[in-house]
């Protein structure tokens, strides 16, 4: 991912004294493609210096010790020399997620999880209860929160500007590309689910933000004794707006989430993370166009929201800010996943033949 | 059996792992080159595996232990032409005999003369590169199959449609922004195939003695027109077939430059060279090529144009067929039986697309 630097106006960028001692902890994908760029950029505004990569696996650590020769490129969290205070982000694959952020914290270390913050919701209960514990920091990576539109989409869904939401059609996914090095997002021995658990976190983090948790949902996907890659969620809530989610990894959906208010409609597209389309009732078309400020100045760009979210932590653990996204936060939408898998459907699918429709509705049934 | 499945990531793999998994009692192993293409395969309880179509070694690992394999892999020209050898050398080092590998009834052309079967002879003078390769490709598979003594059946299906189909997909979106066309009302031959009665011809093939072995044109029952086929999709998508454009004239299909150069670069002779060309001028001619393609400015003083017809030289020559293929070779032989009618292929299609756009 190509990150721009962050516009100075944003955020003063803190003195050398402050450079705060970061442990990247996995080195897969989203180490390279995402918090590689954004502690280069720390680094550059001297916010923040990475101290170690910790992965087993000699050739995932590599290009990061490239790009970062001051670091210490080891194979395990206990090989780390880092002082009490340093952030550790966890990026290692989800199984190992509780048990390095257990880990970190018992070394002094506030902690940044990626998402999906654990497999059980009472994993990261646990992993909650140790952070305060250990009076220490514990966020949760879900940047989307960060998005301008995410927060303009909130007060629109919780104030009553356009009038009351009445439904709302989320859809999201495509072809799944994600350049993971290992098939383990595919194992169901290893990755406790599919395209819920994967992308399906950031919208369900965003939708328990905006609307709080349904009065009722009813949950259907595509498993048939393996990982869901078809989704589809429909959520009922209290004073009667109506929504549905359809998420995949099989086919390119619109990606486009589409809100329908009493006085209009707001259609955002996924990963736009800072323009919108607004159409209010009775005027012949739509505004389609960037936030800005007051100076006209464009509100943050995705990465720039990546950027934000670590900066968000690291003045956490300063004492500066609160946790945008807590732990408690990744409980909730834990719980609300494992519900969802808890009463899960197999999905329609009549273009099977009769026969394999009833022989995938046993197997559905039996995983 | 033990079947594997190559290229159990794309359209027509996908759905030869659905129909062995939860329509017949073989045990199916999917194929994928990339650990990213397993998204659909696992959805089930499988075990997948590992292999690149284009190695031996590689594929041979991820074969072990199989009674037999389907190909169903995609890829360019040059791709298309290299598979079948990795394909057979990794069948015998497998100990795999019965190989059914997923030709195409291009391999006549798409616009073939009245009266073409498995045994008119093939040649490589098509328009098309694609045709071409499958030519030199299926060719390759027969022999490297004799060589091997392996048991080698390869199908030459049409147009191939069913769920996750582009023939459906992009066809939608050309109805819907007013770029379907039809040639002469539509009366050109579409030699169709649903995906399911592809999947028929291909279990066929798994099971059949083994001197039935060859190449098999493979179909529908019905003998479907262009106009029959866009006017199913139309209808099943609430719109006029009477809004297709009618065309009577189709434009000469003068290859750029950029597609000339590609497709000389693409060809094994100057492959073999490029290594020995300077770093320099290829960026030169790189450069050049790409000066050629410039977009024109856009002119303020001009009203956006209404949609036209988007013809492809593919549809355009498809459209110009006079002949539907026959199968009864892949019936008396293989005992091929397309078991889904073409009102209930597009029923299904058409149910699939309504949940992938989010409609259903």
């Amino acid at each position: 991912m190509q990150m721009n630097p962050l516009p100075d106006s944003v955020r003063p960028a803190v003195t050398a004294k402050a450079l705060h001692p970061v442990i990247l902890v996995g080195c897969g994908a989203v180490s390279r493609l995402f918090y590689q760029p954004t502690i280069t950029e720390l680094s550059r505004r001297k916010e923040a210096r990475l101290v170690a990569a910790v992965d087993p696996v000699a050739s995932a650590r590599h290009p990061l010790i490239e790009r970062f020769p001051q670091a210490a490129g080891v194979a395990s969290l206990e090989q780390v020399d880092a002082p009490e205070g340093s952030l550790a982000i966890i990026a290692s694959p989800p199984r190992f997620h509780a048990e390095h952020t257990r880990e970190a914290l018992a070394r002094g270390w506030h902690v940044l999880c990626e998402k999906p913050m654990a497999a059980t919701a009472a994993d990261c209960a646990d992993m909650t209860r140790a952070a305060e514990a250990a009076n220490r920091v514990l966020a949760v990576g879900l940047y989307k929160r960060f998005f301008p539109t995410s927060g303009y989409l909130r007060q629109l869904c919780q104030g009553r500007t356009l009038g009351r939401l009445q439904s709302f059609d989320l859809q999201e996914g495509g072809p799944f590309n994600w350049p993971a090095a290992s098939p383990s997002f595919f194992n169901r021995r290893e990755t406790p689910g599919g395209v819920l658990l994967d992308i399906g976190v950031h919208v369900l983090d965003l939708l328990l933000w905006w609307l709080g948790d349904p009065a009722s949902f009813d949950y259907a996907d595509d498993a048939m004794g393996g990982l869901e890659t078809n989704a589809v969620l429909k959520l009922r809530y209290d004073g009667g707006a109506t929504g549905r989610v359809h998420l995949s990894r099989d086919w390119a959906t619109r990606q486009r989430y589409h809100f329908e208010f009493e006085n209009g409609t707001v259609e955002w597209t996924v990963n736009q993370a800072n323009a919108l389309t607004v159409r209010l009732n009775g005027l012949p078309a739509s505004l389609q166009g960037t936030l800005v400020n007051e100076a006209r100045v464009p509100a943050l760009t995705n990465p720039q929201c990546f950027i934000a979210q670590l900066q968000n932590v690291l003045a956490a653990a300063r004492g500066e800010e609160t946790v945008r996204v807590t732990g408690r936060d990744g409980e909730r939408i834990t719980r609300f996943l494992s519900s969802c898998y808890a009463n899960r459907r197999l999905l329609d699918q009549p273009w099977l033949e009769p026969a394999e429709a009833a022989r995938a509705r046993q197997l559905s049934a039996a995983s | 059996m033990k079947i594997a499945v190559i290229g159990a990531g794309g359209f027509i793999g996908n759905r030869l792992v659905e129909q062995l998994h939860l329509g017949s009692s073989h045990a199916v192993v999917p194929i994928v080159r990339k650990p990213w293409r397993l998204a659909l395969p696992a959805r089930f309880d499988l075990e997948w595996r590992l292999g690149d179509a284009l190695d031996a070694v590689s594929l041979a690992k991820a074969l072990a232990g199989c009674d037999a394999v389907i190909h169903a892999a995609l890829g360019d020209p040059r791709q298309i032409e290299a598979m079948p050898t990795a394909l057979t050398m990794a069948a015998a080092a497998a100990g795999i005999r019965r190989v059914v590998y997923l030709s195409t009834a291009s391999v006549h052309g798409q616009a073939p003369a009245p009266g073409t079967t498995e045994t008119t002879p093939l040649h490589t003078s098509h328009a098309m590169d694609y045709n071409n390769a499958k030519v030199r490709a299926e060719q390759g598979f027969f022999h490297e199959v004799a060589r091997h003594r392996l048991e080698g059946f390869a199908l030459r299906p049409g147009v191939v449609f069913g769920p996750r189909s582009r023939w459906i997909t992009d066809l939608a979106q050309d109805l819907r922004l007013g770029q379907a066309w039809l040639l002469n009302g539509g009366s050109g031959i579409c030699n169709s195939i649903y995906v399911d009665n592809l999947g028929s011809a291909v279990l066929s093939a798994l099971t059949a003695p083994a001197a039935a072995a060859g190449p098999y044109l493979v179909g529908d029952a019905e003998t479907i027109t262009w106009r029959d086929f866009h006017h199913a999709i139309a209808l099943g998508l609430g719109l006029d077939p009477s809004d297709i454009a009618d065309i009577d004239r189709l434009p000469s299909f003068k290859r750029s430059v950029s597609a000339k150069v590609r497709r000389v670069v693409a060809s094994p002779g100057v492959q073999s060279l490029l290594p020995f060309i300077p770093g320099g001028l290829k960026r030169t001619t790189k450069q050049f090529i790409a000066a050629t393609q410039a977009a024109p400015s856009p002119n303020a003083w001009r009203l956006p144009a209404a949609p036209a017809p988007r013809i492809t030289e593919e549809l355009a020559l498809l459209q110009q067929c006079a002949w539907k293929f026959p199968h009864q070779p892949a019936t008396d032989r293989l005992g091929y039986r397309p078991h889904v009618s073409f009102k209930e292929a597009i029923a299904r299609s058409l149910a699939w697309f309504a949940f992938a756009e989010g409609r259903a």
